[in-house]
């Protein structure tokens, strides 16, 4: 490659795809999960996880370190999002009430009974999965970007623009929900 | 460090019942450094209510753990490799204003998905076999195999089809990325001390991708590497010798799995080789020679 003209140009967008391969390529199968939390549909978060990595290699010369899923996280959530825009208008709705859902009272404080920790962790994984889709979508998001994702409260809360707190506080609240439900608890009136 | 401290206690903890619970969370997550964990678990092992809401947490997290995960097909994983790939080749075109039209790279964003296949050890090659990989050789030293017995042509035509295989599989079929016959060309010349005529035909669906060395019984020789709809080409090639049979007329053949084309022009033997379709190969072929003979001096040996 000696002199060539373009030898540069051929090493760096090498490296490019060099590191797209190391950064993106490894955490397919978590941008799939969020991907199908947030738009609720296996056959759309293919597309949207293709969308997001086109915008990925689109950006990956800006990529600076840190933790690569929560960098590729970001941008499949910002795709999942104008995906759902653009193909379900009526579905993001949700978003506007995020004030609202953060007010939300906690829960009532159950009975310290554990029995409850058995049957939630007997509970199948159909009822797991209908119960984190029937979430609203910041708790759904929050829950799935945690326990799925396996991503720090830190990086959530970048991730989400929202303090910390806001991400316990969301986090707090779908698991109450989740354990509520899968619980046998009643549903708090 | 908690990261949610409102009217600290003794042992640093909120008082609130609410908040208290969200270091129970953040107590399973993992956030809490050892110093808060330990006063977690305390306040824990005096309030039952806190151990029950941890031992339901766990239990959920547990749940949730367990979920089926999406699984990667080998297809979609291709698909997205192929992103970094081919926006790799589309780039290249910008800076080189000699190349056909960047829109038909554009447009070749998502169909290029097999090639990125080789990036990964467990996708087998044959689903790559949308690709066609013309490779023509120019083989210096290989009048030995070229004019003497039969099966000294079929060992070529092997060698030739082990060559396009492997290209398949590593990171990138050509040494030399460029779509333009005057980087390609010095550039095997510099090389290798020769190079063959290396017409860009993407007006004609053929876009010239680069070149590589292929070694091929002892001999370097240049490949040129095409790329045909969201199909890859390969072509193979060597300086005839004076001993050299004249094949005017191209030769089909088959290879390892491939179909190839075996012709020769003045100074040059092509192996074209392919797992295209072999009307595709064939129409390659004409339009290279075509190509050659409309601009002879590109075709000059060194």
């Amino acid at each position: 490659m000696a002199g060539a003209p373009d030898g540069g140009t051929v090493l760096s967008e090498k490296m490019l795809a060099t590191r797209f391969a190391e950064v993106v390529l490894p955490h397919l199968g978590d941008a799939l999960s969020l991907a199908r939390w947030l738009t609720v549909n296996q056959a759309d978060a293919e597309d949207v996880v293709q969308e997001a990595c086109l915008k990925a290699y689109a950006g990956i010369a800006g990529f600076a370190g840190g933790n690569p899923r929560a960098w590729l996280l970001t941008i499949v959530r910002n795709a999942s999002y104008t995906w759902m825009a653009r193909n379900r208008p009526r579905s993001v709705v949700a978003v506007g009430d995020l004030a609202d859902l953060d007010d939300v009272s906690p829960p009532p404080d159950s009975d310290a009974d554990s029995p409850e920790a058995a049957l939630i962790a007997k509970a199948n994984s159909a009822a797991v999965e209908a119960a984190i889709a029937r979430l609203p979508q910041a708790f759904r998001e929050t829950v799935v970007l945690r326990d799925i994702n396996g991503l720090s409260y830190r990086e959530i809360a970048a991730m989400l623009g929202v303090p910390q707190g806001t991400v316990m506080s969301r986090l707090a609240r779908a698991r109450g929900l989740l354990m509520t439900e899968l619980g046998g608890r009643h549903e708090p009136a | 460090m908690s990261p949610h401290e409102t009217s600290p206690r003794e042992d640093g903890l909120p008082q609130d019942p609410q908040d208290m619970k969200l270091m129970i969370h953040a107590l399973v997550d993992g956030e809490l450094d050892a110093a808060a964990a330990l006063a977690v678990e305390r306040r824990m092992a005096a309030d039952p209510e806190l151990a029950a809401e941890h031992a339901r947490l766990v239990a959920l997290r547990g749940a949730v753990a367990n979920l089926p995960r999406p699984s990667v097909s080998d297809d979609f994983l291709a698909r997205i490799a192929a992103i970094a790939e081919v926006k790799d080749a589309g780039d290249t075109v910008a800076v080189q204003p000699a190349t056909a039209e960047p829109q038909q790279q554009q447009g070749n964003v998502i169909a290029m998905r097999p090639r990125a296949a080789r990036w990964f050890n467990s996708f087998d090659w044959r689903q790559m076999a949308a690709s066609i990989a013309l490779t023509a050789v120019l083989a210096s030293g290989a009048t030995q195999w070229l004019t003497t017995a039969d099966n000294g042509s079929d060992s070529f035509a092997v060698a030739v089809a082990n060559g396009h295989r492997r290209s398949l599989l590593a990171a990138t079929p050509v040494d030399i990325v460029s779509s333009d016959r005057h980087t390609v060309k010095p550039w095997l010349d510099g090389r290798i001390g020769v190079s063959p005529a290396a017409p860009d035909m993407a007006k004609d669906g053929y876009a010239l991708l680069g070149g590589r060395v292929e070694v091929i019984g002892d001999r370097p020789m240049p490949a040129l590497v095409y790329r045909h709809h969201e199909h890859l080409i390969t072509l193979v090639a060597a300086p005839r010798q004076n001993e050299a049979k004249s094949m005017p007329v191209a030769d089909d053949l088959s290879a390892g799995g491939f179909l190839l084309v075996h012709w020769t022009d003045d100074a040059f033997s092509y192996w074209a080789i392919s797992d295209a379709e072999r009307p595709a190969l064939d129409d390659f072929v004409a339009r290279f020679r075509a190509a050659i003979i409309a601009n002879p001096a590109a075709g000059s040996p060194g």
